[in-house]
């Protein structure tokens, strides 16, 4: 982490991202999701590794989310590759609560 | 001490009992201990089914060679029902999760509420897997990765890339293969062969109707661990069917547990089981313990529902009387869970099932388990055993979402794994180094075959005959 660059941007209130649900945003022109697991608040790069496709109508499951498109699955907390056909992470940004609001660094 | 009925005209005319039926002398049977508890156990706890089957010796080849292995690829992984996931891991449609069986692999997915289906996993182009093995997602249609043919949901096939070039491909004829699916407790079983007899016939009445009774689709997998065996898979399947090993094997758990008392049965060809009462001392140890020693030594493979709690005696207490009645109310709190109408014996005791051909039922509370066994299919000395742990799902009707696995190394110990119960792992360890030196010493030894025990190891002869119907069938 950059300590330069702390730059949380409040992006949503967090009563709109109920558990299991997910929300695809720009954020400074990145395509980014926001997942809720369980309660664990999530924000990840809405692109997929392998082949650019948008992963937000993927299946979120315990730690994890699966590209609909060819089926790659990535680790929500470190943005690894868990299955082919992906093999390289993806961008993963810390995310915070403050005031009821979702807050991520891009 | 021996309150064990006998039944007049079962034995022989010589007074020499029959072949199987023998029984541990000075101690009670399962049914004895059973019947004393004060919350009594459904009927299909207080049956007994077992049967003599021979006393010849098993041929070792079948866990030494590799040419046995890639015969039972062919025959009986190909004619078998097989627990391929829970219900849970695919609970809206579009959900899939891969089941993989030595070379083959199948996508089992909900395509409507109540229907699931289970495609070969491979491309009909040119074979490319349409999943990786092992995981898990949602989809409207399975699209492939290499030249990006893709099919719908329901296996119709939606793309031919480039169609002009396939004037040959109708895309009627270029639906999935699938497999049949049968779902019974929440589980997902699948079977390779279109004309095996339904899940419920291979089961048989009898066993149906225990699976009935347990509203195994009312659980979830709080835990899941997986990890490869050093052994062939039915080595390590065999060592999990009998409380013989337990004096020597997990001298532990034998101060609560009636190993050599515990009851043996088999239903038809698939399904053997037995009940190994908890709560009570070894016959070999009796004389040596008490009550409080049983108490304390009690192993639980779900402790972690119970936190730590007194363990006391209190007067004129049976160690098992305790257990029992501490567990209802300590398991209710912990799971957010109904257990007035569940027996002693269900809260306590170790039911262990098999279904052929690899997998355990264990329909208790205290030992909740479901193990599943797999070939390696690149080493017929190597195996994948996973061990689910299920908990009732909470009253309040919400469902966790299932436990992902935790896939261990093979040096590492059982007890590694986050959520497993101390003294659970301890004994899948102790199990594990048996079978190293059991697949290598059935290579080293002159004798050709093993030889069973007529009672506690008859769940070892019926599996293996089951083996041989599959596997040699008799032309
Ligand atoms: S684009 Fe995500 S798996 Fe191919
Ligand atoms: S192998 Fe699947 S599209 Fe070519
Ligand atoms: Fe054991």
């Amino acid at each position: 982490m950059n300590p330069h660059k702390l730059a949380f941007t409040r992006v949503l209130p967090a009563s709109e991202l109920p558990p299991n649900a997910k929300k695809p945003l720009s954020i400074e022109g990145k395509a980014i999701l926001l997942c809720n697991v369980n309660g664990q608040l999530h924000a990840i790069s809405n692109v997929c590794s392998h082949n650019d496709k948008p992963l937000e109508r993927g299946r979120l499951g315990n730690g994890w989310i699966a590209c609909p498109t060819h089926g790659a699955r990535f680790d929500l907390a470190t943005g690894n590759a868990l299955c082919l056909p992906a093999t390289k992470p993806i961008a993963t940004y810390e995310v915070r609560v403050v005031e009821d609001w979702i807050e991520v660094l891009v | 001490m021996n309150t064990r009925t006998l039944i007049p005209g079962i034995k022989n005319a010589s007074s020499e009992p029959a072949k199987g039926e023998q029984r541990c002398p000075g101690a009670p049977s399962t049914q004895d201990i059973v019947a004393s508890d004060k919350v009594r156990a459904p009927g299909w706890v207080r049956s007994e089914s077992y049967q003599f089957l021979g006393d010849q010796d098993i041929s070792k080849d079948r866990y030494i060679d590799p040419a046995f292995a890639r015969l039972e690829m062919d025959t009986l992984w190909k004619k078998t029902w097989q627990f391929a996931c829970r219900e849970e891991h695919i609970p809206e449609v579009g959900d899939y999760h891969v089941y993989d069986i030595g070379r083959f692999s199948f996508i089992v997915t909900r395509v409507a509420p109540t229907e699931i289906r289970a495609y070969y996993n491979a491309c009909l182009h040119r074979g490319t897997k349409l999943r990786a093995s092992g995981t898990e997602g949602n989809t409207d249609e399975f699209k492939c990765s290499f030249h990006g043919w893709s099919w719908k949901l329901d296996g119709s096939h939606q793309e031919t890339v480039c169609h002009w070039d396939f004037p040959h491909v109708d895309p009627k004829d270029f639906s999935l293969p699938q497999a049949r699916v049968e779902r019974l407790g929440g589980f997902v079983f699948i079977n390779m062969d279109l004309s095996a007899p339904t899940l419920a016939e291979y089961l048989g009445p009898e066993i149906k109707a225990h699976f009935d009774a347990w509203k195994l689709e009312n659980r979830y997998i709080y835990l899941h661990v997986a990890k490869r065996l050093p052994c062939n898979w039915k080595l390590a399947i065999e060592a999990f069917m009998e409380a013989y090993h337990v004096i020597e094997t997990h001298p532990q758990v034998a101060v609560s547990n009636g190993d050599a008392n515990s009851q043996y049965d088999v239903y038809g060809e698939h399904v053997n089981r037995f009940i190994s009462p908890l709560g009570v001392l070894s016959p070999h140890l009796y004389g040596k313990h008490t009550e409080e020693d049983i108490l304390k030594q009690f192993t639980l493979g779900d402790s972690g529902a119970l936190g730590g709690g007194e363990r006391s005696l209190g007067k004129n207490g049976s160690a098992r009387q305790v257990m029992a009645d501490m567990f209802r109310g300590m398991f209710e709190k912990a799971t957010n869970t109904d257990l007035s109408g569940v027996s002693d014996s269900e809260l306590l005791d170790c039911y262990s099932y098999t279904v052929f051909p690899n997998t355990f039922l264990f329909p208790g509370i205290s030992l909740p388990m479901v193990y599943r066994f797999r070939p390696d299919p690149s080493d017929h000395r190597k195996c994948l055993y996973e061990v689910l742990f299920m908990r009732p799902v909470p009253v309040d009707g919400s469902r966790p979402m299932p436990a992902e696995p935790i896939r261990l190394r093979d040096d590492q110990s059982f007890c590694e794994a986050a959520g497993m119960d101390a003294g659970f792992g301890a004994i899948l360890d102790q199990d594990t180094d048996n079978l190293v030196l059991q697949q290598e010493g059935l290579e080293a030894s002159a004798k050709p075959g093993i030889t069973l025990g007529n009672y506690q190891e008859i769940r070892v002869r019926h599996f293996e005959l089951a083996i041989e119907k599959y596997v040699k069938p008799k032309a």
